[in-house]
């Protein structure tokens, strides 16, 4: 177990469930210390290059030391396996393959695939991806009301997709329905979603991502409680649980993947009276990607340069 | 208008802190406001933050409790503020998408949002936050005592059958000092400068 490892399990205390034994249990394997200033720092590069978050879409990004944990308790949990991404505004994919690039973790999936439906997500991800010649990470401009056909299955998949506060938990389980496709039915999942024993609505969003898993016969491997905090202004306390899901043995495709359009699901997607009505956030060409942007500032220079340039 | 109207079980309240400035008093940003509202047919209340998102918060809101027959109220609580608004909008919009001038009459400086807003008076009453619950976005269910703390200056909310009792606080009453209505849009993108 790695120093984040040990502060993860430090960290969630009690609330770490098992809720019963993964399904393939690999050996032991000792891990190598993890350096923690480099991978804060590792993070710190991928925050900057992330592109910022559109509320109306439910893009709320994870706090940046959630993100460091939450990258390797990610990396761990998929070594060595080709790991599908349904939607990642917060950027831990890049978070994954960097940590495994600049060799901060020596253990982390094989593959990273992005499906999101937001242009600067993708070319956020392609780009940093290019600039650090990380080659098993890609990302795909993806709607997930669309059917997902993969080239080949991957082994497992995440998504943090829009809580369903308003929806009963319709828009998590159209975002863990994309992620059981890509894995063929056969694989492993992992889902954020909020975490409050005040609140009520997300004790009935988890018994209806459960419910909605146990019908594609998926069950709960493992459940992390109220592990992530957000930048999230109008509800800063509320925190997310990683939901472990795994498919029973034997479990096989209904059918091919179809779009999604029943109406129902759909009608309070991303909030209340809020159903999706965009296919693809299209990203703007700037050359100022990263840094302030021109229409943030002028410049008002010295007297001595005024005068140069007269 | 009658304070229980406001503060009426079922009823739905957007409740938001207001900074005034040393020279510009309650009474005159009421007095300019008025002014807009009777030239344009309606009046437009800036306002920033996430907390009242137009689409994803007070647009869903507003409408849920017109549907049921219900006034929105826009209860503000006045504090002071060093903060000057620069820069008045242009365009604003329902859905982000879609842009029309801002009437000549109406004037919105600094904002990246704006409420629609129409019989703006001034009114002094006590709101009892204990008695409110937010029905709308991730804290949906939560206390409005609760919710409007620290970071959160504004809320939707809706006016429970009665204040919730707790032992582990005091009730907690908000002084309301200048009260609108909300109408349809409700709430506007806003964009571009004059």
């Amino acid at each position: 177990m790695g120093l984040l490892g040990w502060v993860r399990d430090l960290m969630s205390g009690e609330d770490a469930a098992e809720v019963a034994p993964p399904p393939k249990p690999r050996p032991p394997q000792e891990r190598r210390r993890v350096d923690l200033r480099k991978a804060i720092n590792a993070v710190s590069d991928v925050v900057q290059n992330r592109p910022r978050p559109l509320r109306v879409f439910d893009q709320i990004h994870m706090k940046t030391g959630d993100m460091v944990l939450q990258s390797e308790t990610i990396a761990d949990w998929s070594d060595g396996k080709r790991l599908a991404f349904i939607g990642d505004g917060d950027a831990i994919s890049v978070c994954i393959a960097y940590l495994q690039a600049r060799g901060v973790l020596d253990f982390g999936p094989s593959q990273i695939t992005v499906f999101d439906f937001d242009e600067r997500t993708v070319e956020a991800v392609m780009n940093f991806a290019d600039r650090e010649r990380i080659t098993n990470l890609d990302a795909r401009l993806y709607n997930v009301l669309d059917a997902i056909e993969p080239d080949r299955p991957y082994a497992c998949f995440y998504t943090n997709p829009p809580w369903g506060a308003s929806n009963n938990g319709e828009s998590v389980n159209v975002f863990v329905q994309r992620g059981i496709e890509v894995t063929g039915h056969v694989g492993e999942g992992v889902v954020v979603i909020a975490d409050d024993d005040d609140l009520p609505w997300p004790k009935e969003v988890l018994a209806s991502v459960q419910g909605f898993a146990a019908r594609h016969r998926f069950y709960v491997s493992r459940m992390q409680r109220k592990l992530h905090e957000y930048h999230l202004d109008d509800a800063p306390e509320l925190k997310s649980c990683n939901l472990y899901l795994a498919a029973l043995p034997g479990n096989a495709s209904p059918g091919p993947s179809l779009p999604i359009t029943d109406p129902l699901r759909l009608e309070n997607f991303y909030g209340l009276s809020q159903p999706p009505t965009v296919r693809y956030v299209r990203a703007r060409k700037r050359l100022d990607y990263g840094v302030a942007h021109e229409d943030e500032y002028e410049l008002e220079l010295l007297e001595s340069g005024r005068e140069r340039d007269h | 208008m009658a304070v229980n109207e406001i503060i009426r079980p079922g009823s739905g309240v957007l409740f938001m802190k207001i900074g005034t400035h040393a020279n510009e008093s309650l009474a005159d940003i009421i007095a300019r406001k008025t002014r807009e509202i009777r030239d344009a047919g309606f009046g437009m209340w800036g306002y920033g933050g996430n907390t009242c998102h137009p689409a994803s918060m007070v647009q869903p809101f507003a409408r849920t409790f017109a549907g049921r027959g219900r006034t929105i109220h826009l209860c503000m609580e006045e504090m002071n503020s060093n903060h000057f608004g620069e820069g008045v909008a242009r365009e604003y919009s329902v859905d982000g998408t879609t842009w029309q001038e801002i009437p000549e009459a109406i004037e919105v400086r600094g904002s990246r949002y704006a409420l629609v807003i129409e019989d703006l008076h001034e009114e002094k009453f006590q709101l009892p936050l204990d008695q409110t619950r937010v029905p709308v976005g991730p804290s949906t269910g939560r206390l409005g005592s609760r919710y409007i703390q620290g970071r959160v200056d504004k809320a939707c909310l809706e006016v429970l059958e009665a204040p919730e009792l707790s032992n582990d606080a005091d009730p907690r009453m908000i002084g309301i000092d200048m009260v609108a209505t909300l109408r349809d849009p409700y709430a506007v993108f806003l964009r571009g400068e004059r």
